[in-house]
């Protein structure tokens, strides 16, 4: 069977939920990670496609000027990030240290029908985001994400992790949150 | 003396603010400079308005009370992301809106936008309130408060008159 997000998201589970603030991207990406392990410090987007990037990057920041020591995941997928590339810029410059870019890199719109993105094409997210003014950059295939997200866990970031694996999704129910609910348990676990 | 942008930014730390996004105008040069000098706050440039009001949502979970700063014309290119995201989520972020194609502006392509400000912020069901005399300082300010009680994203939309530029050329 292919590796994909879903089993990506399985292996790096047991490290990252409960150990970071999560931000998961919309569609898919959200519903499977609450269905592999649900958590308050989970924060699953239900719109606004493109800014799971920048959202991660605004509770790191804010985090960071309150010398909160929490680490911030932001789960980011390559037909989203394709959406709002300026952000990689903006994180290359103002990213902060307890920032990690989890790009999960398919080549495809999952949540759409798995139409090819341009990154099945010429495009390479990594150079992007290199190009982009950020310095610590992983590339890893299928299973080798789980390592480089710990040790990216373990330095300082701002990290960036282009995590390849298969397109592909299985059938998941929507998340059977408000998101009033999802806000405020967030929030709560946030400021603890 | 102090000049209305010093005085905005005092007005919005007051009531609250103390995370910053801005993508550039004119009209609010002088803001962002102030921002970008200012140790007591976090700020952040962005690329583009709707990356703004990501790291606005995401500040916001952090604890922070954020301010977007930004022109009228990236208004039309993040309504979506306010209904599902600002709207949805019930989230309080400030928006200090340049007002440009107002009168005081030179470019001509500033107008049509201009008249569409309030219309889509109409449709959106964003609450705003539009400034034209820079000494309304004040309620621009109380904005940030608004937003919490709200419990939604506001706008303040400050025209040329209220930068005190109404009559000088600007681009």
């Amino acid at each position: 069977m292919s590796y994909r997000r879903y089993e990506l998201l399985k292996d790096i589970a047991p490290i990252m939920v409960g150990n970071a603030l999560i931000i998961a991207n919309i569609g898919f990406p959200s519903q499977e990670l609450y269905n592999i392990q649900d958590s308050p410090q989970n924060f699953y987007m239900l719109g606004s496609m493109g800014l799971s990037s920048s959202i991660g990057l605004g509770l790191a920041q804010s985090l960071a000027s309150k010398n909160d020591p929490q680490t911030v995941i932001a789960i980011d997928g390559d037909g989203s990030v394709l959406m709002n590339l300026g952000t990689l810029a903006t994180i290359g410059n103002y990213g902060p240290s307890n920032f990690i870019l989890l790009l999960v890199d398919n080549g495809a719109y999952g949540s759409t029908g798995d139409q090819p993105t341009h990154t099945a094409g010429k495009t390479d997210l990594a150079g992007m985001a290199r190009a982009a003014g950020i310095e610590s950059v992983h590339v890893t295939q299928d299973d080798e994400a789980k390592i480089a997200l710990e040790q990216c866990m373990k330095t300082l970031g701002p990290h960036v992790i282009v995590a390849k694996v298969a397109p592909g999704s299985p059938q998941l129910k929507p998340i059977p949150m408000d998101p009033g609910y999802i806000r405020d348990r967030f929030r709560q676990v946030v400021s603890g | 003396m102090t000049t209305v942008s010093q005085e905005l930014l005092e007005e919005l730390k007051r009531n609250g603010a103390d995370y910053f996004a801005s993508v550039p105008c004119k009209l609010l040069g002088e803001l962002i400079d102030l921002l970008d000098q200012d140790q007591t706050i976090a700020y952040t440039p962005v690329a583009k308005e709707e990356e703004g009001l990501g790291v606005c949502a995401g500040a916001y979970l952090g604890g922070k009370t954020p301010v977007m700063v930004m022109q009228n014309t990236g208004l039309g290119t993040i309504v979506t992301s306010l209904f599902s995201l600002g709207l949805f989520y019930n989230l309080p972020i400030t928006m200090i809106i340049s007002h440009r194609g107002t009168p005081g502006e030179k470019i001509g392509t500033q107008v049509p936008m201009s008249n569409a400000t309030k219309p889509i912020l109409d449709v959106l069901g964003i609450p705003y309130f539009a400034f034209s005399n820079p000494a309304d300082v004040q309620k621009v300010g109380r904005l940030v408060s608004h937003a919490q009680v709200a419990q939604k994203p506001v706008a303040a939309l400050l025209d040329f008159d209220f930068w005190g530029k109404g009559g000088i050329n600007n681009q």
